[in-house]
């Protein structure tokens, strides 16, 4: 809910308690109040300028803005990798069981059965595909390490930010396909890559030179998939056009 | 009866009762609860016969005293709730403390029975006044009271030199 | 008192009930929005709607609903009244400050006197409940409490000694039209020392110690809820009320300012929310002192200072005249 409060205000970290010293006395005196380390000397000379400070402190700390997230009234705005829930691209899903295995508290259930896909050939073999029956995630029981999301081969399980999903029972924390689902809307799309870094695996692969063509049969019609990539943050380091100035 | 007639009558009760519950009661921290009712009646006795000054340093004097005497009775009784019967006072005690009770209360209203009614002060305009009781008390009376700070005085660094010097044996053998 | 009518009584009663009721609220309501500004929040936002003005009275709706608690082996009688013992000291005092000439709920000749005395009753309330509760942690802030107001209870008689001798009156009226403005450097210690002898009657920061929450729970009051609790707290309040309106009064010459004759009483009010903000200020900056060095302080340097204000001020009385 309050996904700015552990960031420090950088106006905090610039200003720090020293400057409310005098000009000639000693800057070190932040902690006011301790005579310690034999600097400052003992009784009123030690505490009166900690007592003031304390109060110069409050004081200009009224003068600020405020640190309260008013939650309900005004969205959080959470970073993008915010780890708020695990929504499921079930198009993806291999039901390879992979994340129930690696979960460490066993909150994934998953269901499927095996289907016979009939030869794409004349006299081919038939091949058995996975269908998914049921996937679903309990949240009382998860975690949020994350382990399932990157142990996903397929890239079927992804990080939501969406965290307003509390329920009265518990027992209704066990969330299923469609829910898991419908929060693929809320997904952010994978930051930009850095400049200089390599292409992206499926780009590489969509630059080769095509194979061969092949009659493709029984190919899923795309689905709502995930969003793209944003475009690359420094389009010069991927010249679309040859360079035009000769530079390299 | 006048107004002034019943609120005297009922403050004055209030006053009688309380004192009395006060030296009857078994609880050590009642009896003082009940000393501060007494005397914070007795503030408005002299309230109500207008002498405001005298009411209110009553409160002021005898209050304070009522704190610390709570705090010396729950300090050397272990503040118990309820009663405590074995730092109640023996039957013998008791009843030498009321005969000698009943007798002052004789004496006190043998002394001021008799001059009831024989003198009457209008109380709607007060004859002394603040001004008159400082007057009195810092021209007229200034040498007993300046010799009765001085006894509080000399009692007050007594009980400090008594205290010394018992710590002072005690720590040497 | 003799001049009023009875229905001038009961209106005098009404409003100085009011004043009770409403000026402690309003102390508490600045408490939660200035501490919550100074320590970078924004305090309550919702109830009432604009900026949570309706704060306070949401939560005494909400003491009312609470189950009234008393402990099994406590003194019941005791315990049921310790509160209002808390709490009619101060609606006493409220009733004798003066805000203007006229403005005052009773007038009273000795009225600083007063004030003084009823202050020193509602400590009783606090050692009735502390003792009453048959808790080992209420005993202990009540002894703490009744310590420090017999520590502080002195210098606090002695600087209003200076002031009623610097007018020549016991009469908060009286004391308020003799202030001139040179008061504030010739009472200035005395002014120092009511104040902090105030904080430390009222239990505030830094003399906290009767509820010392990370030592012993909430002191005299643990045991309390519902609306007794509620009555513990209002007297707190009450208690601030009363005394940044004492200082006032005192040290601040009262109604003195602009327009005195018409708008005297909203700057004695006006006065007394800025020694209110001072007290809620130091309450968001300043630790806990410990029990000895709050002694320490009261005997060491509130006293001292207190006698010699009563000198200066003698002296300056004496070299006027």
């Amino acid at each position: 809910m309050t996904g700015n409060l552990d960031r420090p205000d950088p106006d905090d970290l610039e200003r720090p308690v020293v400057d409310l010293s005098p000009p000639g006395g000693a800057p070190s005196k932040v902690k006011g109040g301790e005579p310690d380390g034999g600097r400052g000397g003992s009784g009123l000379s030690g505490i009166l300028p900690g007592i003031v400070q304390g109060l110069a402190t409050t004081a200009r700390t009224m003068t600020r803005h405020t640190h309260t997230a008013e939650y309900p009234d005004v969205r959080p705005q959470l970073p993008p990798r915010s780890r708020g829930v695990i929504a499921l691209l079930d198009e993806n899903c291999t039901s390879c069981m992979l994340c129930a295995r690696e979960c460490p508290d066993w909150c994934i259930y998953i269901d499927s059965h095996k289907e016979e896909l009939p030869p794409t050939t004349e006299g081919g073999r038939a091949r058995q595909r996975n269908v998914l029956d049921r996937f679903a995630i309990d949240y009382s029981l998860c975690m949020y390490c994350g382990i399932c999301v990157e142990v996903c081969p397929f890239d079927a399980l992804f990080w939501s930010p969406e965290f307003e999903y509390a329920e009265l029972d518990i027992h209704d924390l066990l969330h299923e396909k469609p829910r898991l689902s419908q929060w693929m809307a809320t997904v952010p799309a994978p930051p930009a890559l850095d400049p200089g870094s390599a292409d992206p695996a499926e780009v590489t692969a969509a630059a080769k030179p095509a194979r061969p063509a092949r009659p493709v049969r029984g190919e899923r019609a795309p689905g709502p998939g995930r969003p793209s990539r944003p475009p690359r943050a420094d389009p010069q380091q991927t010249p679309p056009v040859p360079p035009a100035d000769g530079d390299v | 009866m006048t107004t002034r007639d019943i609120v005297f009558v009922v403050v004055g009760v209030i006053t009688a009762l309380s004192g009395l519950l006060a030296v009857s009661t078994r609880h050590v921290v009642h009896a003082a609860l009940w000393l501060l009712v007494c005397l914070g009646s007795l503030a408005g006795c002299y309230i109500v016969l207008g002498q405001e000054l005298v009411g209110i340093v009553q409160l002021l004097v005898y209050v304070g005293a009522i704190v610390v005497l709570v705090l010396f009775a729950l300090m050397l009784t272990r503040a118990p709730i309820g009663p405590q019967p074995d730092i109640d006072a023996p039957v013998w005690q008791r009843v030498v403390a009321a005969l000698l009770g009943a007798a002052t209360t004789a004496l006190v209203a043998a002394a001021t029975l008799p001059v009831i009614g024989q003198q009457s002060v209008d109380l709607d305009t007060p004859v002394v006044t603040t001004q008159q009781i400082a007057s009195a008390i810092f021209g007229t009376w200034v040498w007993p009271f300046e010799l009765l700070s001085v006894l509080l005085l000399v009692a007050l660094v007594g009980a400090f030199a008594v205290s010394r010097v018992v710590l002072a044996r005690r720590s040497r053998s | 008192m003799s001049g009023l009518t009875w229905l001038e009584v009961v209106l005098r009663a009404v409003a100085v009930l009011a004043a009770f009721l409403v000026l402690p609220l309003l102390v508490g309501q600045t408490e939660h929005k200035v501490m919550a500004h100074m320590q970078g929040r924004l305090g309550p936002m919702y109830a009432g709607g604009f900026h949570g003005w309706a704060q306070l009275l949401a939560d005494g709706i909400k003491f009312v609903q609470k189950e009234d608690v008393v402990p099994a082996r406590a003194d019941r009688s005791a315990f049921r009244l310790a509160p209002g013992v808390a709490l009619v000291p101060y609606l006493v005092a409220l009733a004798v400050i003066p805000l203007a000439p006229g403005v005052v709920g009773a007038k009273v000749d000795a009225s600083a006197l007063l004030v003084l005395a009823v202050i020193g009753v509602g400590i009783i309330g606090t050692l009735m409940a502390g003792w009453a509760s048959a808790n080992k942690y209420s005993l202990l802030g009540a002894m703490r409490a009744a310590a420090q107001l017999v520590s502080y209870e002195l210098p606090m008689v002695l600087v209003v000694a200076s002031v009623a001798l610097a007018a020549g009156t016991l009469s908060l009226v009286g004391i308020a039209q003799a202030w001139t403005p040179w008061w504030l450097l010739w009472q200035l210690p005395g002014a120092l020392v009511f104040f902090v002898a105030g904080l430390a009657e009222l239990q505030r920061v830094p003399f906290d110690m009767p509820v010392a929450d990370s030592e012993i729970v909430f002191g005299p009051y643990t045991e309390y809820t519902g609306l007794r609790f509620a009555f513990f707290l209002l007297a707190e309040y009450a208690g601030i009320v009363v005394m940044a309106l004492l200082f006032a009064v005192l040290f601040l010459g009262g109604w003195a300012g602009p327009w005195a004759a018409t708008v005297g009483w909203l700057w004695t009010l006006l006065k007394g929310l800025v020694l209110a903000v001072v007290v809620i200020w130091f309450r968001v900056s300043w630790p806990r002192l410990r029990e000895d060095q709050l002694q320490r302080l009261a005997w060491v340097w509130l006293v001292p200072i207190a006698l010699l204000q009563l000198a200066v001020t003698a002296v300056g009385v004496v070299m006027m005249r």
